[in-house]
């Protein structure tokens, strides 16, 4: 237990500071910083000038949103990143247990997306003009962290396709643009057709949005618990088939010899 | 006619490290050389790694700034008249990088003939007069990601002579091609000194330069510590012989013994396939492998050989002097 | 005439190349239709069809920009990983002749992804896009291409030394489409921001595009795309220089 333990946080960290060198400010800025705020300043003026929706409705709607970008690109590119500096063999010829070593890898992951989202809020807040009761931020941290965890659920299910996809960075633009349309980060679910709201309901982020914009208009917490466990139902869910299929193709790439093609 | 004149040749490196406390370390990679080669000449340029081969090849070829001194090719300044020398020299270096891996080998030697400015109507005849040369014909369509290492040496090769460059400046061609592919390299290279072009080679391996070569420098630390002509060279080897004596598991003990001997000018063990071998050099003249039986006494040995110095021999020597 | 051929020959090459990447060739034709669809469902929302065909044909554009913002910063970095950096400059070649190739081929990628976004618009939304003056639209969407190509050639050649080129590249993507002009008008911004819309070469294109599908002229903006683009070309040459000889004199060429 206590070495799936230190699998968990000594192997995660090191392998998430390994893999990215974001730690430099040339890098954590404009991704961190800039992209993020500059796409809720984006569609908050694309929405103005169509004439829909508020600035606080694109300003929750992005901000959370963007949170996807650590979660799926961290979690993919710690399978992706490691088959291209070849350590990844070397990984999983250890006798290491899987289900700590992924997830310990995902907590991280977790905090660099939920630090994200936060900065992207109160930075878009303060540049859109936006108030945001302080009653609400507590609550609104709650539900971006919900968010973060079940997007990095879905960054372990690009993880595991990584396995066996080449091209990590395109599998995880892609799964960031489906989230973009879906999710109701732009466009509310109601105004989607039948079948794209349908499948909204079934990706993370939807229903951490939908609660994260309920907060900012003046609910509680104890209003939006329904939403946040569903945030939490969908993560989880993702988690089990991330895991299930890291451990597939695990077994799958020995089978077919396809871990070293880079 | 001199091609390649090299005259008190420095480079400097400047290499900064830390954030906060910034410190400049100087490496000094070329301390000043000379050295001359002549039309249709093969000159090799031997060293040690980080003995300043590479940066002098690249100061020639253009592509680094002299910290000091001056050099020519084919009478044109490298830093003045770049271009003119760019036009007339061609550079291959040893790896499998420097390849656009997406495009096939006709697409990589189309894009460089653009570049070099090989005309038009004479690019196709061109390009199918080197793969022929360097045995790719019938693979010319195939990405290079595909490639083997000595496939892509070869179309390496086949892209630095494009333009029929004048000087052709080989950087460690060699390096990681197998023993057959090797040969043929050799065979290429020989062929174009044959046929005019003045080469300048870099390489670890002697035997390569010993085949080729019509002169060698030989460079340790930035340094020129000997040229001439290969036998020069081993004539010059202060090792009248040479005696090597395969061993299994620990010798160190014994090698103080070995160096104590009279007349030994070095001992170095070396790995071959399982065994090491002890090689035993020696100034004297007279026989000296009863002596070094002698002080591998208690020793696991196995085959033994007395031999004359190579060119190997005297690189060690003059390399290790330096 | 052998310049030329070389610009051709070295575009088609990279173009050839870029294609077959997934990341610059099939992403750079899908990522730009996720910010387009969102934006016509946006539109959609909004309820007004005069304004969604406007959005589609800015929209169209935006793939432009995205194909060479992101890839432009990274080019000479990954010429550098892959060891053909010093062999080009090794070349006799003027070097600029070798980097706008290489920039111009992802816009030329962009200008698929322009045609693209057009027939998605049409076919998933029904956006009928009428353009009254297509000759003039094809000289505006040619003009654009060309001119977001330099603006890449001055990307490419600043950022060859950068390691976090990458983010700086595509941290510029959104930043441009606010304000330059493709979904939002120049008049909603604050005042301070059009002198910067107005020095970047987009800013004229997408007016000229817009102008030609409107069937009004775009003439005046394609001169004055055409003579900003060239105020980067001259840029980037002059830094292009400066950046050759310190590479040569500090050793950087071969440094991955």
């Amino acid at each position: 237990m206590t070495t799936s333990l230190r699998i968990f946080f000594r192997g995660g960290l090191t392998s998430y500071r390994a893999l990215f060198t974001w730690l430099s400010p040339w890098i954590l800025i404009p991704t961190f910083i800039v992209e993020p705020v500059f796409q809720v300043l984006f569609f908050a003026a694309v929405g103005r000038t169509a004439g829909v929706n508020d600035n606080s409705f694109y300003l929750i709607g992005n901000a959370v949103q963007y949170a996807a970008i650590p979660c799926l690109f961290a979690m993919s590119n710690t399978i992706g990143g490691e088959r291209y500096s070849q350590t990844l063999s070397l990984l999983l010829v250890s006798p290491a247990r899987r289900t700590p070593l992924f997830l310990g890898r995902a907590l991280p992951v977790i905090v660099n997306g939920f630090a994200c989202s936060v900065v992207a809020l109160a930075v878009g807040a303060l540049a859109l003009g936006v108030t945001l009761a302080p009653v609400t931020w507590l609550p609104l941290a709650l539900v971006v962290a919900v968010c973060s965890f079940a997007c990095t659920g879905l960054g372990l299910v690009t993880a595991g396709l990584a396995l066996r996809v080449r091209e990590t960075a395109v599998l995880a633009n892609i799964v960031f643009g489906v989230l973009l349309i879906f999710c109701g980060t732009n466009v509310p679910l109601s105004a989607l057709p039948g079948w794209m709201a349908a499948v909204g309901g079934w990706l993370p982020m939807t229903h951490g949005i939908a609660a994260a914009r309920e907060l900012a208009g003046g609910s509680r917490l104890s209003d939006v618990t329904g939403l946040i466990a569903q945030e939490l139902g969908v993560g989880l869910l993702y988690i089990v088939i991330g895991l299930g299929l890291l451990a597939f193709f695990e077994s799958e790439s020995r089978r077919r010899a396809t871990l070293e093609i880079a | 006619m001199t091609v390649i004149e090299v005259t008190d040749l420095q480079r400097r490196y400047r290499s900064r490290s830390g954030v906060f406390k910034r410190t400049t370390r100087v490496v000094e990679a070329v301390r000043g050389i000379d050295f001359a080669v002549e039309r249709g000449e093969l000159f090799g340029l031997l060293g040690p790694n980080g003995a300043g081969k590479t940066t002098t090849i690249k100061m020639l070829i253009t592509l680094l700034l002299p910290s000091g001194g001056a050099a020519r090719v084919l009478g044109y300044d490298v830093v003045e008249d770049a271009r003119e020398v760019r036009r007339r020299v061609g550079y291959v270096f040893g790896g499998d990088r420097g390849l656009y891996e997406r495009l096939c080998a006709l697409d990589n030697l189309r894009y460089f003939a653009e570049l070099y400015a090989v005309a038009p109507r004479e690019q196709a005849a061109r390009i199918g007069e080197l793969l022929e040369l360097v045995g790719l014909k019938g693979h010319e369509h195939e990405r290079v990601e595909g490639y083997s290492r000595g496939m892509r040496q070869r179309l390496h090769i086949a892209r630095g002579l494009l333009h029929r460059p004048e000087v052709l400046f080989l950087d460690e061609p060699s390096i990681g091609i197998d023993p057959v592919g090797a040969r043929e390299l050799r065979a290429t290279v020989a062929a174009l000194v044959e046929g005019g072009t003045t080469v300048l080679l870099t390489t670890h391996y002697m035997f390569e330069a010993d085949e080729l070569c019509d002169r060698i420098a030989v460079i340790a630390d930035g340094r020129i510590v000997a040229e001439g002509t290969p036998d020069e060279l081993k004539a010059g080897s202060s090792a009248g012989q040479v005696v090597e004596v395969e061993v299994y598991g620990s010798a160190e003990f014994a090698l103080d013994g070995l160096r104590a001997l009279r007349g030994v000018t070095s001992v170095i063990v070396e790995v071959r396939d399982q065994a090491q071998v002890v090689v035993v050099r020696s100034g004297g003249v007279g026989d000296l492998t009863q002596h070094v039986l002698d002080a591998l006494e208690g020793v696991n040995r196995g085959k033994v050989t007395a031999r004359q110095p190579t060119l190997e021999d005297a690189y060690v020597e003059l390399v290790a002097g330096a | 005439m052998s310049v030329a051929r070389l610009l051709v020959v070295g575009t088609w090459l990279q173009l050839k190349m870029r294609a077959r990447s997934a990341f610059d060739g099939v992403l750079a034709l899908v990522y730009p239709l996720f910010f387009a669809t969102t934006v016509f469902l946006m539109f959609r929302q909004g309820g007004e069809s005069g304004a969604l065909v406007g959005a589609a044909v800015g929209a169209s554009v935006m793939g432009v920009w995205s194909a060479v913002s992101t890839t432009a910063s990274t080019s000479l970095q990954s010429e550098r990983r892959q060891g053909t950096l010093e062999l080009l400059v090794a070349s006799p070649t003027h070097f600029p002749l070798i980097v706008v190739p290489i920039t111009l081929s992802m816009a030329i990628i962009g200008l698929w992804s322009l045609v693209t976004t057009l027939l998605w618009g049409r076919l998933v939304f029904g956006i009928d896009v009428r353009i009254d003056d297509p000759a003039g639209f094809v000289a505006a969407a040619l003009v654009t291409v060309l001119a977001i190509a330099l603006v890449g050639y001055l990307l490419a050649v600043s950022a060859v030394r950068y390691r976090g080129a990458w983010a700086f590249g595509t941290a510029l993507e959104l930043p441009v489409w606010l304000i330059c002009g493709f979904l939002v008008p120049l008049g909603q911004l604050p005042s301070w921001v059009r002198p910067i819309s107005w020095l970047l070469p987009p800013t004229w294109g997408v007016s000229a595009v817009k102008h030609a599908a409107e069937g009004s002229s775009p003439w005046l903006d394609i001169t004055v795309c055409v003579a900003v683009a060239a105020c980067y070309a001259v840029l980037a040459t002059a830094v292009c220089t400066r950046l050759l000889r310190s590479a040569r004199a500090a050793a950087t060429l071969s440094l991955t």
